[in-house]
């Protein structure tokens, strides 16, 4: 495909749109004109920014359907102006994803107003990613997860909610807010618990949970572990409970060699990612602060 | 006459306990030496043989009353005799230790056979727990694939179910606007009616 020769055609669209808005606008006695005028001018605008998508051209795309969002804002036709802030924010998201946020952001409001809080939520998620991957703000991505989190949660749809608040919890741990990732822990594992196909994975967020005591206290893991136990008896039958119960004996032992020795024999099983990896590694450092301490 | 019989039982004890030990022996024999104590042992099965005859004959003279526990002692002994004949048949064809030895190597290598033997085992059990190590983290590593799998398919069903409400809203709001267009449309009919009837008049 000739791409040079499709933005040189965007371009031209681009111009042909702009002069039919300027149009427009002076003949403001005609507004019945004005009004097709304006809509001739979305879809303008919009071709013009499919063909900068095939050039590759992603800010220019992402302008024209900027430009295209705000006329429908004009005419208030919402949906329209919400899909057209979402393919910008789409194309901004390869080129420049400050721009590309901005454009979520509004597209979101514009939903909320609506009262669409399944698709807003969706946003939120994408927008976090984009802080996630791109601009490494960990706090915003965070938050922007809760707000989706949020809106899942009055649209009850739980499990949609529960996957961004594991985000949430997973960030949490490593910023160390331990009682928030505790919490979130919990309440998804008791969640987990109850339905018939989730309760093979709540196992693994009471283990979770209990990583998060364990930073904080040894003590609190050892309560936690046991009232994880009696709400959920076949946790007590998981690899991860055993791993647990050996890592609070060396841990009350002080014995460094016997914490590595079960976290060794745990991984030549299933291998630790790298969240539980920092978790462990940090409670280990505990034990071999209190070594020091007690010399 | 009782007493007759216990001396016939007691030489019947002596026989088969020499029967029994030179059965024992027969297979681990060959060539003369087989052949001399199967003759042996032939003799003596007839001379057992002989005693049992006897010790019916005893027991016949013997009245009725008393009869009855000699009788099932002489069963008991007929039957220990079939089986020493039965025992007697198969060691004459049984095959025994010595020959395997002798086709397989004499005794001054079977040491290091042993040796070689038990290193053998020793390598297979470990590669069988290796392996079943294997299968058990695959097992696990199943069992973490079919979690993920459940909990798309949770949300799944989440999805699902809130588009099929939708749906049946849009149905019913579908519905109401078709009825909506019908009455509009009876409504305009029966004016446009009106008028130009007006106007005739």
């Amino acid at each position: 495909m000739d791409y040079s020769g499709k933005e040189k055609e965007a371009m031209a669209i681009m111009a042909e749109a702009d002069k039919k808005m300027k149009t427009s606008h002076s003949l403001f006695g005609s507004f019945l004109g004005s009004s097709s005028k304006v809509e001739e001018a979305c879809d303008l605008y919009v071709r013009a920014a499919n063909m900068f998508k095939m050039a590759k051209n992603w800010s220019a795309a992402g302008d024209a359907f900027c430009k295209a969002a705000q006329l429908h804002l004009q005419v208030q036709s919402k949906h329209d102006a919400a899909v057209n802030f979402l393919d910008a924010g789409n194309a901004f998201k390869k080129a420049d994803p400050e721009e590309a946020i901005n454009c979520f952001c509004q597209a979101i409001d514009i939903y909320t107003g609506m009262g669409r809080f399944n698709i807003a939520a969706k946003h939120h998620i994408s927008i976090a990613e984009i802080y996630e991957s791109e601009l490494l703000d960990i706090d915003k991505a965070v938050a922007h997860y809760e707000h989706a989190a949020d809106y899942y949660k009055g649209e009850e749809s739980t499990s949609a909610a529960n996957k961004c608040l594991l985000k949430v919890a997973t960030y949490a741990a490593q910023m160390e807010q331990y009682q928030k990732a505790t919490e979130i822990f919990e309440q998804i594992g008791t969640y987990s618990m109850d339905t018939t196909l989730l309760k093979y994975g709540a196992k693994d967020h009471f283990f979770k949970a209990a990583l998060c005591h364990f930073c904080v206290d040894m003590l609190n893991c050892k309560l936690a572990v046991q009232k994880y136990e009696e709400m959920f008896p076949a946790f007590s039958d998981a690899r991860e409970c055993k791993l647990l119960k050996k890592l609070i004996d060396a841990h009350e032992e002080q014995n460094i060699d016997a914490y590595a020795d079960a976290v060794r024999e745990f991984d030549s099983i299933t291998r630790l990612d790298q969240w539980q990896t920092t978790m462990l590694l940090r409670i280990k450092k505990t034990i071999q602060d209190e070594e020091n301490d007690l010399r | 006459m009782s007493s007759d019989f216990e001396t016939y039982e007691l030489d019947f004890g002596t026989l088969t306990a020499d029967i029994t030990n030179k059965i024992g022996r027969i297979p681990k024999l060959a060539g003369e030496e087989k052949t001399q104590l199967v003759l042996n042992v032939d003799k003596q099965l007839e001379e057992v043989r002989e005693l049992l005859e006897q010790m019916d004959l005893e027991v016949r003279e013997i009245p009725i009353q008393s009869r009855g526990m000699y009788s099932s002692r002489l069963k008991s002994y007929k039957q220990e005799m079939e089986k020493l004949e039965k025992d007697f048949k198969r060691s004459r064809i049984a095959y025994s230790d010595e020959v395997r030895n002798e086709l397989l190597g004499d005794d001054a290598s079977s040491s290091e056979s042993q040796r070689a033997h038990l290193l053998d085992n020793t390598e297979r059990l470990e590669r069988s727990s290796r392996r079943l190590e294997a299968g058990y983290q695959i097992a696990v590593e199943t069992e973490q694939v079919g979690q993920e799998i459940l909990t798309n398919l949770h949300s799944d069903r989440e999805k699902i179910q809130r588009s099929r409400d939708r749906l049946r809203e849009t149905d019913a709001n579908l519905g109401k606007s078709s009825r909506i267009l019908t009455s509009m449309l009876r409504r305009d009919t029966s004016w446009t009616l009106r008028c130009s009837s007006l106007r005739l008049c």
